[in-house]
């Protein structure tokens, strides 16, 4: 669950925006609308402590966001930049990395295989550096990345604006279908017409 | 047998080739005839300084006083990483003193102690010039790597942020960036550790040659100076960049905005 309770926020001199609130329950899905630079992704930037807000107060799964709480926070959040903004690795190194050192075990390549498979990926992908990455590869590897880190709240950027239709409405389904709390910031209509969405439209 | 004193007008004699790089410089328009004259005016104030201090100290070889000339060396070292790495000051003095005043501090022990076999580990013959060797190259390489870890990150701070929201551990998400940061920072030592002997010879070995020491003692004592500027590079490096962590990011692991002097 994540709670935004009257939050003002501010950068530098420019108020991104102010007096915002918003609630989402448990494995709710809501997707965000409104027009550019209206604070959409600041918003993901508070809730991952990346910036803080000027006033006002922020809950996730009855935490409130602070100094105190942030590392519980941040272990239950998985965020898809926009960008997917991947240091340039080979990517079996970058899941291995990740996944070892999330779960303090060993990689299972079945597992990994189960992921290429459904995400319409080939194996070879897994020796390519992250820099050699398409923009479609680039964001189905953030949503694998995602997929085995299995945590509770996703924070998703446009998650889908590099995949075609199928691709999309396939992504969109799979995840609108899982027991996660998501937000998602989108243009692609996979996600409005979806029937499990709440729209939040931010003006 | 001490090497052969130079008199003033000796020392003045150099000058004829300073004529023609400041016309050459002029000429060119390379607009660094001024820097050129404050840097050789600083070497000679600064260095007939230090050798008018040293004889002082070396007078008095007092332990207390050796060893305050050797925390103002660092103090001094400590202004000058700051300064060059676009680092404020009052942020980051404390943690670099201590970080330099442990790696440094020990190896130069180490050397005058276990090594060198002298009875007064504060000795000035010993403590003040291999200090300075020591610190001087640990200042270049502190410099080097400072810079390259908040620049790296300051320039690729997204990166850094999903990493951390990835990991959810600062540590890891540094972990790029301090690894290029320390692989850069030792990188000029170990280039001059490959090439030693065979495209140069050391100052210091110079010096000790020409102040009377046999070849083989004089080798002995590089090869010691040597290993030990690279071991305090190596640590110190490490150490600075550590420590800097607490005062470098903020309480949710963010890199501070007004850590640099020029934002």
């Amino acid at each position: 669950m994540i709670s935004f309770e009257s939050v003002s926020h501010t950068i530098g001199n420019t108020q991104i925006f102010s007096d915002r609130s918003l609630c989402l329950g448990k494995n709710e899905k809501v997707l965000i609308l409104g027009k550019s630079g209206i604070g959409k992704t600041s918003l993901f930037r508070l809730i991952l402590g990346f910036e803080q807000p000027e006033s006002g107060k922020i809950l996730v799964n009855g935490l409130t966001l602070d100094k105190n709480h942030i590392y519980r926070i941040r272990q239950q959040l998985f965020y898809l930049s926009q960008d997917i903004d991947l240091k340039d690795e080979i990517i079996l190194g970058l899941l291995t990395n990740i996944w070892e050192f999330n779960f303090a075990k060993k990689l299972c390549q079945e597992e990994i295989h189960q992921q290429l498979t459904f995400l319409e990926l080939s194996p070879d992908i897994l020796q390519k550096r992250t820099r050699e990455l398409s923009g479609g590869e680039r964001q189905r590897i953030g949503l694998m990345i995602g997929f085995l880190l299995n945590r509770s709240i996703w924070l998703l950027d446009e998650p889908t604006s590099a995949l075609d239709d199928a691709m999309k409405k396939k992504i969109a389904n799979h995840i609108l279908s899982l027991d996660k709390t998501c937000v998602i910031i989108s243009h692609d209509h996979c996600w409005q017409d979806h029937s499990a969405v709440r729209i939040e439209r931010w003006l | 047998m001490g090497a052969q004193d130079l008199s003033i007008f000796s020392l003045a004699s150099l000058l004829v080739f300073l004529f023609p790089i400041l016309y050459i410089s002029r000429h060119l328009e390379l607009g660094i005839n001024k820097t050129i004259l404050i840097g050789m005016i600083r070497m000679c104030l600064q260095l007939g300084f230090v050798g008018l201090y040293l004889e002082f100290l070396f007078k008095f070889d007092s332990p207390w006083l050796n060893g305050a000339y050797l925390l103002l060396m660092i103090s001094i070292a400590c202004h000058s990483i700051l300064k060059s790495s676009n680092l404020k000051i009052r942020i980051f003095f404390k943690p670099l003193f201590f970080s330099l005043l442990i790696s440094f501090g020990i190896i130069l022990l180490f050397f005058n102690g276990v090594v060198a076999h002298i009875d007064n580990l504060f000795e000035a013959k010993y403590l003040v010039p291999i200090g300075g060797m020591l610190l001087g190259n640990c200042l270049r390489s502190n410099i080097i790597g400072l810079t390259h870890f908040y620049s790296g990150l300051k320039k690729n701070e997204k990166i850094y942020l999903y990493s951390l929201s990835l990991f959810n551990n600062r540590t890891q998400a540094l972990k790029p960036w301090f690894k290029e940061s320390l692989v850069a920072a030792i990188n000029p030592t170990l280039a001059s550790m490959t090439t030693i002997g065979l495209v140069s010879l050391p100052g210091m070995m110079t010096g000790q040659i020409l102040g009377g020491s046999i070849p083989i003692v004089a080798i002995k004592y590089q090869i010691a100076i040597m290993g030990c500027i690279f071991y305090a590079e190596y640590f110190s490096v490490i150490l600075s960049i550590l420590f800097s962590l607490k005062t470098g990011f903020n309480a949710f692991d963010v890199l501070k905005t007004n850590i640099f002097q020029n934002n």
